[in-house]
């Protein structure tokens, strides 16, 4: 029924992928790294061209309501009223952006991270079990590989590969994601890894016998020099604790604060604070800023550019003192 | 005839994939994201053939493993979407294609792809997939690759026929 012809082909392309996979798998940077870079450099831009045409959609639930509200009033309304209602609509989506700039503005600015603001502009398939997005900031903002992505709730995840304009981020919620994590107001340190489920985390006590319970926040410990993860940033809550005292595997179900099913600014820590700010940065207690946080800390001059690239996107800093205490108008996120 | 049949494919694949990485997948929609890549795959095969099904599944695989943000190993879906296009174009009788029927045909793919994906990814060694996940995945996915198709099948089918009229099998 197959011709010679059709026969060759098909055995040339199956021999060929079961190739890739294999060269794949020997793990490394491996041949595909100089194939995805090129990839990425054509859909990259395509990518952000179609997020930016799609960004009404994909930004906002809301926008279900509106449009249908919309589809009855555009037949009945004068094309001025259909331009005043478009402006509507970006103006929403431009105030719930700007919200969601100045809440990664107060993590920044209270745990004195310096932080490269990106938007997210693409999103892996359910189906592979990675969760994994890009964003559209690259080497040409001084962003590199491994280092911490947040937004303005919390840890989000890091930096997994890097191109010129985009990069890949693995969040915290992936399977293959650990993070070292540490009970907000005491010792008590562990890790924190992925479960694949966007609302649950895993926290796993090192010393069997530490104290951890409901309701307690799980900040970053942090990495050296910041890497992967700058210390300090608010990862979930405590929801659940199995195990007793003293037992082997002590693990702690953690709510993460940052909703990765919902993620649009995010912001990529550049440079990690001089000093542990330790619980400051927690939404929930703005008065609990410990003695030895942010506060006390001298303004340093801080002289060094971390990016010595070209930076396309302007920084978001805050180097002066009141910004080290924490904004006293925030009841919570 | 065959650089024209290569530009349809190419021009529906990529599509297919941008579409689904930067529209369908931020939906947040539960479960399963929207597999319009094997949805236009199955498409492909319906319109051209088993050969051309098996090349635009090989191709739609390769360029979803290498476009960002895919963590995945180069190749696990590529070899998926091929198979999956050479059966669609080889076993389904084009006197059988009503819509019920290719719409079971479609949804079988994204269903078949999704759990290939899983199992493969486990068979290769990777820790990722969760199996208390997978049969809802499964269905979701079978679920959306049901209810793209009616916009999908059509529109594939008439650029084909529109295109390349020598590929037009009834």
């Amino acid at each position: 029924m197959l011709s010679r012809r059709t026969k060759i082909i098909l055995a040339t392309l199956v021999v060929a992928s079961l190739t890739f996979v294999i060269l794949d798998l020997r793990g490394g940077d491996g041949p595909f790294s100089s194939a995805r870079a090129a990839v990425s450099s054509i859909l990259g831009g395509v990518q952000r061209g179609a997020a930016t045409v799609f960004s009404p959609v994909t930004g906002f639930s809301e926008w279900w309501g509106t449009q249908v509200d919309q589809s009855g009033q555009i037949r009945a309304l004068t094309d001025s009223n259909e331009l005043l209602s478009t402006q509507l609509i970006e103006s929403e989506n431009d105030i719930a952006r700007a919200n969601e700039l100045d809440a990664l503005l107060r993590v920044a600015s209270v745990g004195r991270y310096r932080v490269v603001p990106a938007e997210v502009i693409a999103v892996g398939p359910a189906q592979d079990f990675s969760w994994t997005v890009t964003i559209d900031a690259g080497t040409l903002d001084g962003v590199e590989e491994d280092m911490t992505v947040i937004n303005g709730d919390g840890l989000v995840g890091r930096v997994l590969k890097v191109y010129n304009s985009t990069a890949t981020v693995v969040l915290l919620v992936d399977p293959e994601s650990s993070v070292g994590g540490r009970v907000a107001g005491s010792q008590e340190i562990g890790i924190v890894s992925g479960t694949g489920r966007q609302n649950s985390l895993q926290f796993q006590l090192l010393d069997p016998l530490g104290k951890v319970n409901a309701g307690d926040a799980i900040v970053t410990f942090g990495s050296k020099d910041g890497r992967p993860f700058a210390p300090g940033l608010p990862i979930g809550e405590v929801v659940d604790v199995s195990g007793t005292a003293g037992a082997l595997a002590r693990v702690a179900t953690v709510s993460p604060y940052a909703d990765v099913s919902q993620l649009s600014v995010v912001g990529v820590v550049v440079r990690p604070p001089r000093e542990d700010p330790r619980d400051s940065v927690l939404p929930s207690a703005p008065a609990a800023a410990p003695a030895g946080g942010p506060t006390r800390a001298p303004a340093a001059p801080q002289t060094t550019d971390p990016a010595p690239g070209a930076t396309s996107k302007p920084e978001v800093v805050q180097e002066d003192e009141t910004a080290a205490t924490p904004a006293p108008a925030e009841p919570g996120n | 005839m065959i650089y024209r049949q290569g530009i349809v494919i190419g021009t529906c694949i990529f599509i297919a994939v941008v579409v689904e990485l930067t529209l369908l997948s931020r939906l947040g929609i539960p479960g399963a994201t929207p597999d319009l890549v094997v949805v236009t795959v199955v498409a492909i095969a319906l319109a051209m053939g088993p050969l051309q099904g098996a090349s635009a599944g090989f191709a739609a695989g390769i360029l979803m493993d290498l476009s960002p943000p895919s963590d995945t190993l180069v190749g696990v879906n590529a070899i998926i979407y091929l198979i999956i296009g050479f059966i669609a174009g080889y076993w389904v009788d084009p006197r059988d294609r009503t819509l019920i029927i290719i719409m079971g045909i479609t949804s079988l793919s994204t269903g078949g792809a999704a759990f290939a994906t899983a199992a493969v990814d486990t068979l290769l060694g990777g820790s990722r997939v969760n199996w208390a996940e997978v049969p809802w995945i499964t269905l979701s996915a079978a679920l959306y690759g049901l209810l793209l198709t009616p916009i999908v099948v059509p529109v594939v089918g008439w650029l084909v026929k529109k295109v390349t009229p020598e590929m037009s099998l009834s």
